[in-house]
């Protein structure tokens, strides 16, 4: 019974955190432009707060550079279980045009911390970043709440 | 005591350390760490050929991604002694001051954002959601665009494209004489941004403050005055204002909107008919460019090699207007809170401004600024 | 207070209350535009693998370019595929694809026209005027049409060529159709200075197989190219790429070796004074002739000089193939008995 109302309240109630680790920003961009009014994330229930602590999902964006090899592993550690990993654009999955001859990246990020659901695009839209959220986030939190027991 | 914020913090939007030297509440020193997203790109475009160079040079940022494809064009073209046909000249001035348009209203939200001022925030990101729209329906991309190639712009666009441009800044004037009035004339807001932050002209020569930041406190010079397309062709002043502080310094950004608005009315009225590009046959030699950029002015200079491009250093406006941040701005700030909101209306973008990596005999890599290279 | 009462002002005027009421989400809003540019698409069975889109890729895991099984039915068709995790859509693989109708599509490119197709490639491909035959078979294998014949000699054109690499392989007279790299050319020069450096050292360490060396027989060493290769690749960090300039200079190459028997050197110093730079000198100290390796020119002056047969001159030549062994053949040099004939 607890379970099952925690489930639904987990579902409608999703505090987000984006972390850069290494991008040229335009991912990051379009991640603020979900804020706006025309996508209005906050009516599904997400919130952007840019606070680990609190998160349940980690919006990953950009390719791994030297400083994030470590510090990404305990930024992971210290969001609370259940959480999941959302890998906006192409950095965290591939690299970019970065993991060439001559960048300084560590891609990809599922080397580092496990990766839940990735978006292609470089950047990708708004609204595809939205609908991979809304088709992965509820779901698999709930899910992720139910294996720890 | 010494108080560090960042580098993932719900303050900022990229990573970054800040460290706060406070005595009590006010902040007397600040310091900045950068190294978190640097990822080599000069180096990287270095042994490429220049038509791959030109999309890499997209992803020097993502903000002012438009701004860089544009200087790494021009400056091949000044290598190879052509210039990009008229009608190429006018498309790149819209996709330029549209970019400008939204650029400038993401940093003014930023500030907003900081300040906890929800409603203006939401505001001008639903401004800017205009701007981006009227960028993908004339690039086909809405951030990193693709537009620009050596010797002009890669599509063509008629009527049906600057209609609904110019429908888009008519609803972006709408609503934005309503934004700057409330931010202009708003009592709270005026407590959190005037005179706090301040940074005199001085100062700014000193800092080497470029773009809104410099502008703002008192030095009246705009890179877009000294490009070849701006003076053949258009009517155009620069913003300046001389107060100094953060007030000065989100409203320069406002009002430097119109003028763009204006300058596209002006290009798509008067765009003449012809070719959009011409090819180009390569030379080798070297070139040094500069444009304004929505954060300033930003340079590029390339040595070229037949196809292959040698040698590239790009000088990027974010580095010299964080560092005056720092240096300037931030102390004697009366809170931290305050010293966040400063922060970000110098408008930082931390993508650009992280190019050169320096590794010492013992294998250590350490992360220089550009004045420190030289 | 002047704050609340200039909010109460702002409320009052009421501008919030159109908002409200034409507050409504559209759904073409999200819609994409006309020309928005989404990952490329594939057309099969247009492709004729000349792998232009890989060579202008600026991501580099983006596109690759396979090629299916054959079957009963014929041959397998040859055709790229884009990865998306990687794939930025700039839209210049689009651009750049040399087909007609286009093996690749991605949104609305208008400027995609033959003047602007330059393939963005490493390679510069030249004909060799001295040894063409003018069989013009490169003309008729190019599948975009680049190789022309201009002024009774064979052309090709820099700005249509794909860099595809069929012209090399229907060539028949080995080196006529160059595939030349442009962009490394201090480096390409490096490499080579190491390979013939390696090659004299390996040589002259052979002192004994050397010196008994009668005239008119050979001497034959397999010299394995691992043995410096690691060296190479400091310089050129590709591997095909060195073993090309490698192969391509060792073929050419002919060594002149000089063997200095210094145990049985009298010090007559006849061959100081006749070295026409110089690099020969008596070092009083130590009571011995030295040689400066780096100023010689091998011009075997020292070598007919000598009236006690102490130097000796040989001339080493080369082959590399793909079994990366380079075959070494050293002669003693029959010089002497030359001028003697005359």
């Amino acid at each position: 019974m607890l379970d099952s109302i925690k489930d639904i309240v987990r579902k409608s109630s999703i505090h987000v955190c984006i972390v850069n680790c290494g991008g040229c920003n335009g991912c990051d961009v379009e991640c603020v432009a979900l804020l706006s009014p025309r996508y209005d994330l906050e009516q599904y229930g997400i919130y952007v707060h840019n606070n680990p602590r609190e998160a349940d999902v980690l919006l990953l964006t950009g390719a791994v550079t030297e400083q994030w090899t470590t510090n990404l592993k305990r930024i992971y550690d210290k969001a609370p279980e259940p959480k999941i990993v959302v890998a906006i654009g192409n950095c965290p999955q591939s690299g970019d045009v970065f993991n060439q001859e001559g960048g300084h990246v560590y891609a990809p990020a599922s080397n580092f911390i496990p990766v839940d659901a990735a978006v292609p695009g470089c950047p990708p839209r708004p609204s595809e970043i939205l609908e991979a959220i809304l088709a992965v986030g509820p779901q698999a939190i709930a899910d992720r709440g139910r294996e720890e027991k | 005591m010494i108080l560090p914020i960042g580098p993932i913090h719900p303050a900022l939007k990229e990573p970054i350390r800040l460290k706060l030297q406070t005595e009590g509440e006010k902040v007397v020193k600040a310091e900045v760490e950068y190294g978190y997203v640097h990822r080599g790109i000069e180096k990287i475009i270095e042994g490429q050929t220049w038509q791959r160079g030109i999309y890499l040079s997209e992803r020097v940022c993502g903000i002012c991604s438009y701004e860089h494809t544009q200087t790494f064009a021009e400056t091949i073209e000044k290598i190879c002694g052509v210039i990009a046909p008229p009608r190429a000249q006018f498309l790149r001035v819209i996709t330029n001051e549209l970019d400008r348009i939204q650029s400038h209203f993401l940093a003014n939200s930023t500030f907003f954002k900081s300040l906890d001022h929800e409603t203006l925030f939401m505001q001008v990101l639903e401004l800017r959601e205009y701007a981006m729209d009227s960028i993908e329906l004339l690039t086909g991309n809405r951030v990193n665009m693709g537009w620009n190639v050596v010797g002009g712009v890669r599509m063509d666009a008629d009527e049906r494209h600057f209609k609904p441009i110019l429908e888009n800044l008519k609803k972006i004037e709408e609503g934005f004489e309503r934004t700057r009035e409330i931010f202009a004339e708003g009592p709270a807001l005026a407590l959190r941004c005037k005179d706090v932050g301040v940074m005199t002209k001085k100062e700014a020569i000193k800092g080497r403050a470029v773009g809104p930041i410099g502008r703002g406190s008192g030095i009246k010079h705009d890179y877009r005055e000294d490009h070849h397309t701006y003076q053949d062709y258009f009517d155009f002043k620069p913003i300046w204002r001389k107060e100094g502080d953060n007030y000065a310094r989100t409203l320069n950004r406002f009002d430097e909107i119109p003028e763009s608005i204006s300058l596209i009315r002006q290009a798509i009225e008067n765009i003449p008919k012809g070719n959009i590009r011409i090819p180009v046959e390569l030379k080798s030699g070297y070139a040094q460019w500069r444009n304004e950029a929505p954060r300033g002015e930003v340079t590029y200079m390339i040595e070229t090699n037949g196809n292959l491009i040698k040698h590239i250093t790009i000088r990027t406006p974010s580095i010299p207007n964080i560092d005056s941040c720092a240096k300037y701005m931030i102390p004697g700030v009366p809170s931290v809170a305050d010293a966040v909101s400063t922060y970000a209306s110098s408008d930082p973008c931390i993508a650009c401004a992280e190019r050169v990596a320096i590794t010492d005999e013992h294998g250590k890599t350490t992360l220089k600024k550009y004045g420190e290279v030289m | 207070m002047s704050s609340l009462i200039w909010y109460i002002y702002d409320f009052a005027r009421k501008a919030w209350a159109d908002a409200f009421t034409n507050a409504k989400s559209l759904p073409e809003l999200a819609e994409k535009p006309e020309r928005f540019r989404n990952f490329p698409q594939v057309n099969k069975e247009y492709c004729i693998g000349c792998g232009a889109c890989t060579v202008s890729c600026p991501s580099p895991n983006a596109i690759k370019i396979i090629r299916e099984k054959d079957d009963e039915t014929g041959e397998g068709l040859t055709y790229p595929v884009i990865y998306p995790g990687a794939c930025i859509r700039c839209g210049f693989c689009a651009e750049v694809c040399p087909t007609d109708p286009k093996t690749l599509e991605c949104g609305e490119n208008h400027l995609i026209m033959p003047e602007f197709n330059i393939i963005p490639s490493k390679r510069q491909y030249i004909v060799d005027d001295y040894l063409c035959i003018k069989c013009k078979k490169c003309m008729k294998k190019c599948p975009v049409g680049a190789i022309s014949l201009v002024n009774d000699k064979l052309h090709v054109d820099q700005l249509n060529c794909i860099a595809c690499g069929d012209c090399i392989e229907v060539c028949p007279v080995n080196g006529a159709m160059k595939g030349v790299f442009v962009e490394n050319l201090y480096d390409q020069k490096e490499l080579i200075l190491l390979t013939v450096n390696y090659l004299e050292d390996y040589i002259n360490s052979k002192e004994e197989d050397l010196r008994s060396l009668e005239k008119d027989s050979l001497l034959q060493y397999d010299i394995p190219l691992d043995d410096f290769f690691d060296e190479a690749l400091k310089i050129i960090p590709d591997e095909e790429v060195s073993f090309e300039i490698i192969s391509n200079a060792v073929n050419r190459l002919k060594i002149r070796i000089i063997d200095w028997d210094s145990d049985n050197c009298k010090k007559c110093q006849l061959c100081v004074g006749e070295c026409p730079t110089g690099c020969i000198s008596f070092d009083e100290d130590k009571d011995t002739i030295v040689r400066e390796k780096d100023r010689c020119l091998r011009c075997s002056i020292c070598y007919q000089t000598c009236p006690f047969s102490v130097i000796k001159y040989f001339i080493a030549k080369f082959s590399l193939e793909d079994d990366r062994i380079i075959h070494t053949t050293v002669k003693a040099s029959n010089l002497n008995e030359e001028i003697l004939m005359e």
